[in-house]
């Protein structure tokens, strides 16, 4: 579960999020919307204690994440599975390598590290691309090998900062669709933030909306406006 | 740690300049290190040598030979002063035997002296070299006595010699350790800004800054490692082939060959100061950057 209560953060003069309160359940789909610097990635930054709330409660899965310390920090990111627009694949690494990183930085033996990968790899479609490194896919396989990394480690909560930005139309609903299937299979909690109005409306979802970082509406099935 | 270790590995042989650099200066410093090691060992050596050696010996006039009660008296008074470890009679038999025996390689030498034409003489070491001189001096009042030499001046000399090795040496190896570390802290500085997406990306998915720092800590690791297998082998190389000209120039010093262990206490040692050098100059740059 996540839950924000009056939830605030200032950058500077600029208020990034004003006291946004909302709850999301396990096993939630939630689309995160709103224009661009409108507080959606703040948010996610938040909840992956990249940043410090100014003031409000944040919590995830019964971690409080203002009073969170640094020495458990490690341990409360590998309950996450992020996936970012600019994917943020290892270039040096193979896809097999990057999708086997979220587990290798937990010490997991070898074994169950491979038998975790080929799941993860089946799950996305890419079980032919384990030896090709990130130079050599397309955007769409890019992604997909992002959203293998996050989903290998088992995460309680996939946090999606506009996983289809940098994507064309088609190749975006593919990886949304993923992502459903992912949710439908796993049961994990998926916030995902975009600005795509044809994936939002198409699968009407709930939908937080943000706007000059305020949560202006919280709807259980929405469309985006 | 395996994966540790390969990622480091993998890390080295693609960055092979910024890698030359840190192994050179590596290999450098632990080469000046083992330099100072040896001179300062070596100069010990030397000096112990030299202070358990007779350092004044009285000789008698050579027509003369001293009665037993005489030898015992003279000796009596030197012992009376408290400054002397040891005196030691050399009769004139014993005196040609020496000659004889410095001289075995050379017949005529041998032929032309006989124990009448070689004085007597007393060998007496001091408990410390600073009392050489007065001890000269007593000897030389002796009756019988004629002439009176002293080390004194090796003794002294090898003295300073050891002290300004270990100073200069000391501060220049300290001097060498510091820049070392500096650039060790740089190349795998810079190593780790340009992984500084990858660092980040591994903190977002639940690394230990332990796990982030543990490649940059082996590379310094096996930048130290590399550097004193360099130096190692290069002073050994320089030892050996000086070694002929050492052993004849100190002929009767008990300092080579050296002792089987020292080669590989060298390398011991260089290893060790290399893991310390360059394990400590990778935690602090990722330790930096981990905190900023």
């Amino acid at each position: 579960m996540i839950s924000a209560h009056n939830l605030t953060k200032r950058f500077g003069d600029i208020t990034a999020l004003d006291s946004v309160n909302f709850t999301i359940a396990p096993g939630e789909f939630v689309f995160l919307t709103g224009a661009s610097g409108s507080g959606k990635t703040t948010l996610l930054r938040l909840i992956l204690r990249e940043l410090k709330p100014d003031s409000g409660t944040l919590q995830v899965e019964g971690t409080d994440l203002v009073q969170l310390s640094l020495s458990k920090l490690p341990q409360y990111r590998q309950g996450l599975g992020p996936v970012f627009q600019d994917f943020k694949l290892l270039p040096d690494k193979n896809v097999w390598e990057n999708v086997a990183l979220p587990l290798q930085v937990r010490s997991i033996k070898p074994t169950d590290i491979a038998s975790a990968v080929k799941l993860a790899l089946d799950l996305v479609d890419l079980q032919n691309r384990t030896q090709l490194f990130p130079g050599q896919l397309s955007g769409g396989e890019l992604q997909r090998v992002a959203i293998a990394r996050s989903v290998v480690g088992k995460p309680k909560v996939i946090l999606a900062d506009e996983p289809t930005g940098n994507l064309d139309p088609k190749t975006a609903r593919t990886i949304v669709k993923l992502l459903k299937d992912i949710h439908s299979e796993l049961k994990t909690t998926i916030l995902m933030a975009t600005h795509n109005a044809d994936i939002v409306n198409h699968y009407s979802l709930r939908v937080l909306a943000l706007e000059n970082g305020r949560l202006i509406k919280d709807d259980p099935k929405g469309k985006y406006d | 740690m395996t994966n540790h270790l390969a990622t480091a590995i993998s890390r080295i042989r693609r960055s092979p300049y910024k890698t030359a650099a840190a192994v050179s200066i590596m290999t450098m410093t632990l080469f000046l290190a083992s330099v100072f090691i040896i001179l300062a060992a070596g100069s010990q050596v030397l000096l112990k040598y030299f202070e358990t050696r007779p350092q004044i010996n009285a000789f008698f006039a050579s027509d003369y030979v001293p009665p037993a009660q005489e030898i015992d008296k003279i000796t009596t008074r030197l012992q009376a002063t408290n400054l002397v470890d040891q005196v030691k009679y050399i009769s004139k038999e014993d005196a040609l035997a020496i000659y004889k025996d410095l001289n075995q390689s050379d017949p005529l030498l041998l032929e032309a002296v006989t124990a009448g034409m070689l004085p007597a003489s007393l060998e007496v070491s001091a408990k410390d070299p600073s009392h050489l001189r007065s001890l000269a001096d007593q000897l030389s009042r002796e009756e019988h006595i004629d002439d009176v030499r002293f080390a004194e001046d090796i003794v002294n000399s090898l003295t300073t010699w050891t002290r300004s090795i270990r100073i200069v040496g000391g501060s220049l190896v300290g001097v060498h350790v510091l820049i070392t570390f500096t650039v060790i802290l740089l190349i795998i500085g810079i190593k780790v800004s340009e992984r500084r997406d990858e660092i980040s990306l591994l903190q977002l998915i639940g690394a230990s800054p332990g796990f982030v720092a543990a490649p940059f800590v082996w590379e310094g690791l096996l930048y130290g490692i590399f550097g004193a297998g360099c130096a190692w082998l290069v002073t050994v190389i320089i030892l050996l082939y000086s070694m002929p000209f050492l052993v004849t120039f100190l002929a009767g010093v008990p300092l080579l060959p050296p002792p089987w262990w020292f080669f590989p206490g060298l390398l011991g040692t260089e290893i060790l100061l290399g893991i310390i050098l360059g394990g400590l100059g990778g935690l602090l740059a990722v330790r930096r950057f981990l905190k900023s």
